[in-house]
């Protein structure tokens, strides 16, 4: 039974112009989508390798410098681009790829693609994720509008009843019809990707286990719109108000509801602007300790402090120079004032989250939309987790250069400049993203949601449909 | 008022009509008998010019329909199979539409006078189409007719799905339109109707119209004899 | 034909509850869209009043300890911060250079969200330090706003779509249609009617709804009336090409189903598939050069700066001898060198950053070239425009502020190469920025080809009629 209705459905599917036509067309949109991703990858992957290169020479080769001024001259911190970015852009269009590691100061990333593009580019990409993202469920919609509302139109409904065939049997082979072309697609553009992606030289952190996981995402992601647009079709008495109603889904879904939810994320955890970030930095750093400045008044307690605890009554008398204590101990205090001031950004980044997941009831596609980027890395918790530990980088560094100061030169002495071949003895910036099970961990809520969203509209479905 | 000459139409090799000459005069009532597939609507949509003939060509009130598209619609009224009106609008809103885009204004006393005189019952004037029954909306058709001062009807299966009684009424609809010297012609499967109202019969079988009769000329058992004879014309010689 | 038509089918569409529906709908978008745009416009205005006033206490503050100091007091702040040291004005009391929002901001997010609008720019740093990208969550770039733009070139298209797909097909699969081709009408006038009192209803939905919402919101409509009036106009052009786009499909496609694939299609291609392969083309024809090697290049240029300090300095003062000349003192201090050596990067450094202008500009020219090939293109670009959002008003800004801080750093210059102190007398004097918004376009080119565009494809649909003129009534049997 379930296999004859399936079979049947299959039969009429291609041999509906329409359908072959959106085959073709969705499968030569990801073509094309694939190539121009994978074309972008590799420049960016090129220019990265470059910059990061040339950088390190820039520091390596500062020749006799004193450490507080290297620090000053500061260094880079790049941000690679990841291999099933392929698939899914995320976020990186809109986040920064370098940050500036200097003394005193946390910055931000700087330099996203997008502010470097015209105001067409925030119409969208031809990436692979669109097409996933937008395309396929629309054409779920297409494929799958009047599959019951069809039957209903030629009559064949009643013969189908006569028979005596049972409700679900007949939707689940309906379903599985509808899957089938969508998985086909989704499952060869995966293995094009993963193909693409092993045969690049240097495809490095590539794992298959991630791509499974994505296409997963997305599998369950369809199977959400396969049972609503089912569902409309079952319940529409027309197949015209069943197009319009499944539409008005997809485009409440995957137009109305990010926008919306972006909006209304904002409006309720807004993000300081620039400047009043900057000069609530500037009014905590104010407060404590400044390494450049003696005369400071937490300098003047650090002072007495030091002078207490080895028991000597001039800084003159310390194994250490106390200026470059100084100086690191005001470098801490500065980190803890932006671990402070960035801790609050990330608490509204994850309020903001929060805000997604409660609007994700409304939509399938902010949870798919937010573990497919997590999976590919990129998502903002991975530029987050980037910065951080640029962030860590740059105190570790710090603290390297300080203490070069500390011990190799006594307090007041003015002038010290470390040798040519001490920088290269900084280790280099390293940073590896998450492993898929952290992702995975970090997006449980996400993948609930989505789960949730595919139960209760199999749920729906199958209930609903119980007498056809 | 309805002539064909020569009348063809060919769809590849396929001859759906071939070589049809028939006339319909004034006051005629001509059904045309015939398997699914044999022509029927072949030739009322070339009357209705909704399709072009291969050769041959059709006249309405002397016009040829291939030249006058439009001039040959004012003589003639169409009432199709399924008869399809505005669901969400009323019998007389109907009626008003489909005379009005025509270019006929008629007020509110004279739109339902076509429709009391087409039989529907006044209570049913002002209801929506979507609640009447094949045979009611039937009836606002041959108003349509009315109100346009048809020359011409021509009928495409208009009693199958009837009942009994509402079949029967609709060939006395059509008895009235010939006292006003309407030409029908009308397409149907229905033998015993066709021979209740019809003043010429023809059957016709793979596009060739076989046999003609005066209908007064031949008894009903005569014509459903003939009728079958024509139809197993093929399996008999094969 | 013409009045019935208008007659039964208003009736028709209000049986059947279109009107109400779309009323609802679009009242539901607009105003939500508008209220969402206003929020953003408010914070916005709130932000550079908050910053303004800021600097102002700043200012009051500094003017006190300033008259302390002349009065010859001692202050217990940090030496390089007292205000008699022009630097340190120029450096710890910068301007605020903003750009209010345009009384139409709320129309197109545009670029706003992406970009900052106000900084403040200081004597000694260079133009690469002015950091025009705002602090946003890249999710919120990533996922859009929604505002009127939105709801007129992504959703508008769609409901016209529903609307109007099956407005022949329908016809014709329940049978109606070959009642009507029976009657001595053309199926093209009476196609183009129909769908000519659905555009018309459509349009009179929205102008009120519109009008309405924005009454609501407190938009200033009265004082903008042009610009209201051109942002109506050029809605009502898109929505007309949508609808001939309907037009044609009916006439050249057949099937509701089909109709309704083609219709979709023909989005996808107009609203996300053109804007994003210009995107791209513009991107590979004229790629932005690699910002990590441009940084490369910069610190090149500066350690090269700071090596050479001492000889930038002596060529700096050789080039400006009045600066010499007037001071007797003769001192130099770490500004004096620094400000030289600035001077010279910002020299070498102009050729680096011109080129990503300079790109981004030839990009924008491509897209001007080809911004005819979609009408989506064509509104966003009019739309952001009236916002005063677009990449233009952001350029034109960048521009003003870059062009401003050399005239708060020349301000200081003479003062520190002579030497001088800063005095509380010299406060009035100091530059002020104010934003001089490009001036308004009318919009009557971008509606001119949104009009032409809404033509052509007319004219491809009639084309059906020239082609089969004789075969009209095939129509009915397709």
């Amino acid at each position: 039974m379930i296999r004859k209705t399936i079979k049947k459905e299959i039969k009429e599917l291609f041999r509906d112009g329409r359908v072959r036509i959106s085959i073709f067309i969705v499968l030569l949109l990801l073509g094309v989508a694939v190539w121009i991703s994978s074309r972008q990858y590799q420049n960016t992957n090129q220019d990265y390798a470059a910059a990061r290169l040339s950088e390190r020479e820039v520091w390596d080769n500062q020749g006799e410098k004193n450490p507080h001024s290297a620090a000053h001259y500061g260094t880079y911190a790049f941000k690679p681009k990841y291999p099933l970015s392929l698939v899914d852009q995320g976020v990186d269009k809109y986040a920064g790829t370098s940050i500036f590691l200097e003394a005193h100061k946390r910055n931000e990333a700087q330099f996203s693609a997008a502010t470097d593009q015209t105001g067409l580019s925030r119409f969208g990409d031809l990436t692979p994720d669109f097409i996933l993202l937008f395309i396929m469920p629309l054409f779920i919609v297409l494929l799958g509008y009047n599959s019951f509302t069809k039957e209903r139109e030629l009559g064949t409904h009643s013969l189908l009843k006569s028979a005596g065939a049972r409700g679900w049997k007949i939707v689940l082979g309906k379903w599985i019809a509808l899957f089938l072309p969508v998985l086909a697609i989704t499952t060869s553009l995966l293995l094009l990707a993963g193909i693409v992606l092993s045969n690049l030289p240097d495809y490095g952190v590539f794992q298959w286990s991630s791509l499974v996981a994505m296409g997963l995402v997305y599998l369950l992601y369809y199977a959400v719109f396969t049972n609503l647009v089912l569902w409309v079709s079952h319940w529409a008495k027309r197949s015209g108000i069943s197009l319009v109603v499944s539409l008005s889904l997809w485009i409440v879904a995957c137009l109305a509801a990010p926008k919306a939810a972006s909006n209304i994320a904002e409006a309720r955890h807004p993000y300081p602007t620039r400047q009043e970030f900057a000069a609530n930095v500037l009014k905590d750093k104010e407060a404590g300790l400044d390494g450049h400045n003696p005369w400071n008044k937490e300098a003047k307690l650090l002072e007495e402090q030091v002078l207490a605890e080895h028991g000597v009554d001039s800084l003159h008398q310390l194994p250490f120079n106390f200026n470059a204590y100084r100086m690191q101990k005001g470098e801490e205090h500065e980190a803890e004032v932006y671990f402070k001031q960035y801790n609050y950004l990330k608490e509204q980044y994850q309020k903001q989250s929060g805000t997604y997941r409660s609007l994700a009831l409304l939509s399938p596609f902010l949870p798919a939309r937010f573990l497919s980027m997590g999976i590919a890395h990129t998502d903002y918790a991975t530029h987050w987790d980037f910065s951080d530990a640029a962030e860590n980088y740059r105190i570790a560094t710090q603290k390297f250069l300080n203490d070069n100061t500390a011990q190799n030169t006594k307090y007041g002495e003015r002038g010290y400049k470390a040798s040519a071949d001490f920088w290269k003895q900084l280790p280099a910036f390293d940073y590896d993203p998450p492993c898929l099970d952290k992702v995975l961990e970090n997006n449980s809520s996400n993948l609930m949601i989505l789960g949730m969203w595919t139960v209760l509209s199999f749920i729906l479905l199958f209930i609903s449909t119980k007498k056809i | 008022m309805i002539i064909t000459n020569n009348l063809t139409k060919k769809y590849g090799d396929f001859t759906a009509l071939d070589q049809l000459e028939l006339s319909v005069k004034e006051g005629d009532i001509y059904c045309l008998l015939g398997a699914n597939g044999a022509g029927k609507t072949t030739t009322i949509n070339l009357l209705l010019g909704f399709i072009q003939p291969t050769s041959g060509s059709a006249f309405i009130n002397q016009l040829k329909v291939e030249e006058n598209p439009l001039e040959t619609k004012r003589f003639l009224a169409y009432i199709p199979e399924n008869l399809m009106l505005y669901p969400s609008l009323s019998a007389v809103e109907n009626l008003d539409y489909f005379s009005g885009i025509g270019g006929k204004s008629l007020n509110k006393s004279q739109l339902e006078g076509f429709l009391e005189e087409a039989g529907l019952q006044s209570g049913a004037f002002h209801k929506r189409i979507e609640s009447f029954s094949k045979g009611m909306r039937q009836k606002v058709g041959i108003a349509i007719a009315l109100a346009k001062d048809a020359k011409v009807l021509l009928l495409d299966e208009p009693t199958s799905g009837l009942d009994p009684k509402a079949s029967n009424e609709f060939g006395h609809l059509l008895q009235k339109l010939r006292g006003k010297g309407v030409a029908t012609l009308m397409a149907t499967h229905d033998l015993f109707r066709a021979k209740e109202v019809a003043t010429h019969i023809g059957i016709m079988k793979d596009g060739h119209l076989k046999q003609q009769f005066v209908a007064s000329d031949i008894s009903l058992s005569q014509l459903e004899k003939t009728y079958l004879e024509t139809m197993d014309y093929k399996t008999l010689v094969s | 034909m013409f009045r019935y038509n208008f007659k039964y089918e208003s009736i028709a569409l209000l049986r059947s509850k279109w009107i109400q529906i779309l009323i609802v709908i679009l009242l539901l978008l607009f105003g939500f869209a508008t209220y969402n745009g206003q929020q953003k416009t408010f914070k916005r205005q709130a932000d550079i009043i908050e910053a303004n006033a800021e600097i102002a206490d700043a200012d009051r503050d500094m003017l006190k300890l300033l008259d302390s100091v002349e009065q010859g007091f001692q202050v217990s702040a940090s030496s390089w911060t007292i205000p008699n040291a022009p630097m340190a004005v120029g450096n710890y009391h910068p301007r605020l250079a903003s750009m209010p929002p345009s009384d139409l901001s709320f129309l197109a997010t545009g670029q706003s969200d992406m970009f900052t609008h106000f900084v403040k720019p200081t004597a000694s740093g260079d133009d690469l330090a002015l950091n025009f990208t705002e602090m946003t969550s890249p999710v919120q770039l990533l996922f859009g706003s929604f505002d009127i733009a939105f709801v007129v070139i992504f959703l508008l298209p769609l409901l016209i779509i529903a609307f109007s797909y099956d407005v022949l097909s329908s016809e014709r699969e329940s049978g109606s249609l070959r009642l009507l081709a029976a009657q001595p009408i053309s199926l093209y006038k009476w196609l183009f009617q129909k769908l000519g009192l659905r555009f018309f209803w459509v349009a009179v939905i929205m102008t009120l709804s519109l009008t309405l919402v924005f009454l609501l919101n407190q938009v200033a409509i009265g004082s903008n009336f042009a610009a209201f009036m051109g942002f109506l106009a050029i809605t009502l052009a898109y929505a007309l090409f949508w609808f001939a786009l309907a037009f044609a499909v009916n006439l050249w496609v057949g099937s509701s189903g089909k109709n309704a694939v083609a219709l979709l299609g023909l989005w996808v291609v107009f609203v996300l598939l053109i804007p994003a392969v210009l995107n791209q083309l513009g991107g590979t024809l004229y790629p932005m050069p690699s910002r990590g090697l441009m940084i490369n290049d910069m610190r090149a240029i500066k350690a090269e700066a700071t090596q050479r300090q001492d000889e930038i300095l002596d060529n700096y003062l050789r080039d400006h001898p009045e600066y010499a000349v007037n001071d007797t003192t003769q001192k130099r201090s770490f500004w004096h060198r620094y400000m030289a050596s600035q001077q010279l990067v910002k020299k070498e450094l102009e050729p680096i950053l011109i080129r990503y202008e300079r790109q981004l500009e030839k990009q924008q020219l491509l897209l001007n070239r080809f911004t005819w090939v979609s009408p989506a293109i064509v509104v966003q670009g009019s739309l952001n425009q009236m916002a005063g959002n677009g990449n233009k008003s952001y350029k034109s800004y960048r521009e003003q502020v870059i062009a401003f801080a050399q005239e708060w750093r020349n301000h200081f210059l003479p003062m520190l190469y002579n030497n001088q102190e800063f005095r509380s007398e010299n406060y009035a004097q100091l530059p002020k920025f104010t934003f001089q918004r490009p001036t308004y376009q009318s919009q009557s080119s971008a509606l001119f080809v949104v009009l032409c565009s809404a033509l052509i494809v007319l004219g491809i649909g009639a084309l059906r009629f020239r082609i089969y003129s004789k075969k009209e009534q095939s129509l009915v049997n397709q």
